[in-house]
């Protein structure tokens, strides 16, 4: 079992460095993705009044369209597009900071 | 707007638009061999996002999505987010990786990474099922556009439009027309975008983004349909909705052939950022079928139209061309917006017919039947597949059980219980093994089909796995039976565990 334990990969339990790194920035994302899809379609269901199903989220309006349907129609696939693109802002930091400290490691070995 | 006349005007546009993409390609395909040394195959990262866009738009996006939400208004936005945001799941859990792991398609993955021809034959089925239904879907589209094109009556249409697209298939292979996905994209979204600017105009608002100008029109529309539209929960619960969204969401990070982008891309690097371009490019088209759907509602209100519920069902998948009608948009205006919506609908059944003969022949002729097949016997079964594959797509498509985009939805229900969870653990736990993921994917057919199977005898289970949205409850589930059933079995070989440490999750190290 002791040999078994060295190729662990596990979402939750990442190796120490680069992957450790790596999923912190894929669990953030994921949170920003599920919070705003599934908790603002949660909220609209809290605040609905009985019979009408309205609430402020539906009766004030932005860009003309009733603020919850702009923000489920207009802005999530705006969001998610934002998202994505943070996400590689961060994986190609990550990427160059730690292949960085792999050359110098490399390089220091070298010697 | 008569039912039994041909539009000429529209026909002869849709044609011409067909024929360019053929011309274009084979203009194309001389050019490449000279510009091959200067420009090698890079097309960048915007380019990139182009053929993503283009890859992933079919007859669902461009009709079906529109239809769903003039019948359904808030809650088939589920669709809109379903589609966009599983491509932030894709990216962050799986694009990177399946790249490291360097298979070629989605069978090839899981019968490698699970060390199983059986694995890999289970999910070659499927993938083969996920094809055809979402082939059945893109018929349906098409038929519907000969119908109203030609005036023919729904199956004389299926007849004429599944012969062209088999046609137009073969064609395209024959004279080996270079696939350009840029030259695509743009025709889309020019079609689908420029009858809408027009539309607006003609209706009186904000025509230069219509997608951002269509609000104003819903306080147009009468109070019922108002309150249809907009009420969130008016046609479908919380459940109903998150249920959808969350299923359409894992179905495409489950997808074969959106998957397959990722195999084999040179730079991962520019792979992860044509995605950004590519889902923005997406957003486009989605950001304007609302538009649609709330123009249609506000003619009917203005003409004085009220459709009961199952006229209203029958006609709101061709919703976007009889807006242009009900308009008065030009002839040739609304042939522009029927060849976009055709193209893509073609472009849609011939990669995935040519994906899912590909499997046929590979991943079970080859790998399982006859391993010194050769090169040219695979060609004929590759081809003898995609025939008879065409044939199930078009009897399935006669009696057709549900509008565009549900027919689709069904396919992605079916990609997120199967392959989302066998990628998902198959990349993020080295744990997973042959025992897990063929108990997985059993398990996910099952949960995918339970509705139409058990939902007469059991209305609970109807109720909480409807056949467009059981993925909610489903793919969890199929984790937790893939992890369980792994526990209780020996590990995967060593060998694939370090190639995932190492090489998959260790390129850094």
């Amino acid at each position: 079992m002791n040999d078994n334990r060295r190729y662990d990969v596990n979402l939750f339990r990442p190796k120490p460095g680069y992957m450790r790194d790596e999923v912190k920035v894929i669990l953030l994302v994921l949170v920003g993705w599920g919070v705003l899809t599934f908790g603002f379609q949660l909220l609209l269901r809290l605040f609905a009044e009985p019979v009408t199903g309205e609430s402020w989220l539906t009766r004030l309006s932005f860009f003309n369209l009733p603020l919850h349907f702009w923000f489920t129609g207009q802005f999530l696939p705006l969001w998610f597009v934002i998202l994505c693109a943070l996400f590689n802002l961060f994986i190609d930091k990550l990427t160059e900071r730690h292949s960085r400290r792999r050359d110098f490691r490399d390089e220091r070995h070298l010697h | 707007m008569s039912d039994t006349s041909t539009n000429l005007v529209p026909l002869m546009i849709v044609v011409g638009v067909l024929a360019s993409f053929i011309v274009v390609g084979l203009l194309t395909k001389a050019k490449e061999a000279t510009e091959y040394l200067f420009a090698g195959r890079y097309i960048g990262r915007v380019g990139g996002g182009a053929a993503i866009a283009s890859n992933w738009m079919s007859a669902a996006s461009l009709m079906g999505m529109a239809g769903l939400i003039y019948l359904y208004g808030y809650l088939a936005l589920a669709y809109v987010i379903g589609w966009t945001g599983g491509y932030v799941l894709l990216l962050v859990l799986l694009a990177g990786q399946i790249r490291r792991f360097g298979k070629y398609t989605a069978p090839d993955f899981v019968g490698e990474r699970y060390a199983s021809p059986t694995a890999r034959l289970i999910a070659a089925v499927i993938s083969i099922a996920i094809s055809v239904i979402y082939c059945v879907a893109q018929f349906k589209g098409i038929a519907l556009l000969f119908g109203w094109l030609l005036g023919l009556p729904y199956r004389s249409a299926l007849l004429v439009g599944g012969i062209s697209t088999i046609l137009y298939v073969v064609i395209s292979g024959m004279l080996g027309v270079a696939k350009n996905q840029r030259m695509q994209y743009f025709v889309l979204i020019v079609s689908f975008i420029l009858p809408l600017m027009f539309l607006a105009r003609k209706l009186g608002y904000f025509w230069i983004l219509p997608q951002f100008g269509y609000g104003a029109a819903i306080d147009g529309l009468s109070h019922e349909a108002q309150r249809q539209f907009v009420t969130p929960f008016a046609s479908g619960s919380l459940f109903q909705w998150v249920a959808l969204c969350f299923t359409l969401m894992v179905g495409t990070g489950g997808l074969p052939h959106v998957l397959s982008r990722f195999y084999m891309v040179p730079n991962i690097r520019d792979a992860r950022w044509s995605v950004v371009w590519g889902l923005f490019f997406i957003a486009l088209i989605y950001w304007s079928a609302p538009a649609y759907a709330v123009f249609g509602r506000l003619m009917e209100t203005r003409l004085g139209i009220t459709l009961d519920p199952d006229t209203a069902r029958s006609m709101a998948d061709l919703v976007i061309i009889k807006t242009a009608v009900m308009g008065g948009l030009p002839q040739w205006l609304v042939g522009v917006l029927a060849a976009g919506a055709m193209s893509a609908a073609f472009f849609t059944v011939a990669g995935l017919l040519m994906t899912g003969a590909a499997s046929i022949s590979y991943d079970i002729y080859y790998r399982l039947i006859n391993q010194r097949a050769s090169e040219a016997n695979r060609m004929a079964v590759a081809k003898g597949g995609t025939l008879v594959l065409a044939l199930v797509v078009f009897l399935l498509a006669l009696e057709p059980r549900g509008l565009i985009a549900e027919i689709t939805a069904i396919a992605f229900a079916l990609a997120g219980n199967t392959i989302f969870p066998a990628f998902l653990l198959g990349i993020w736990w080295e744990r997973a093994n042959r025992h897990g993921v063929i108990a997985g994917l059993l398990t996910g057919v099952l949960v995918t089909f339970a509705a139409p199977l058990f939902g007469g005898a059991f209305p609970l289970v109807a109720q909480l796995l409807p056949v467009t949205s059981s993925a909610i409850i489903g793919a969890p589930l199929v984790i937790l039976v893939m992890i369980g059933v792994s526990l209780v079995t020996p590990p995967p070989p060593e060998e694939i565990r370090r190639f995932l440490a190492e090489e998959v999750h260790g390129h850094m190290d």
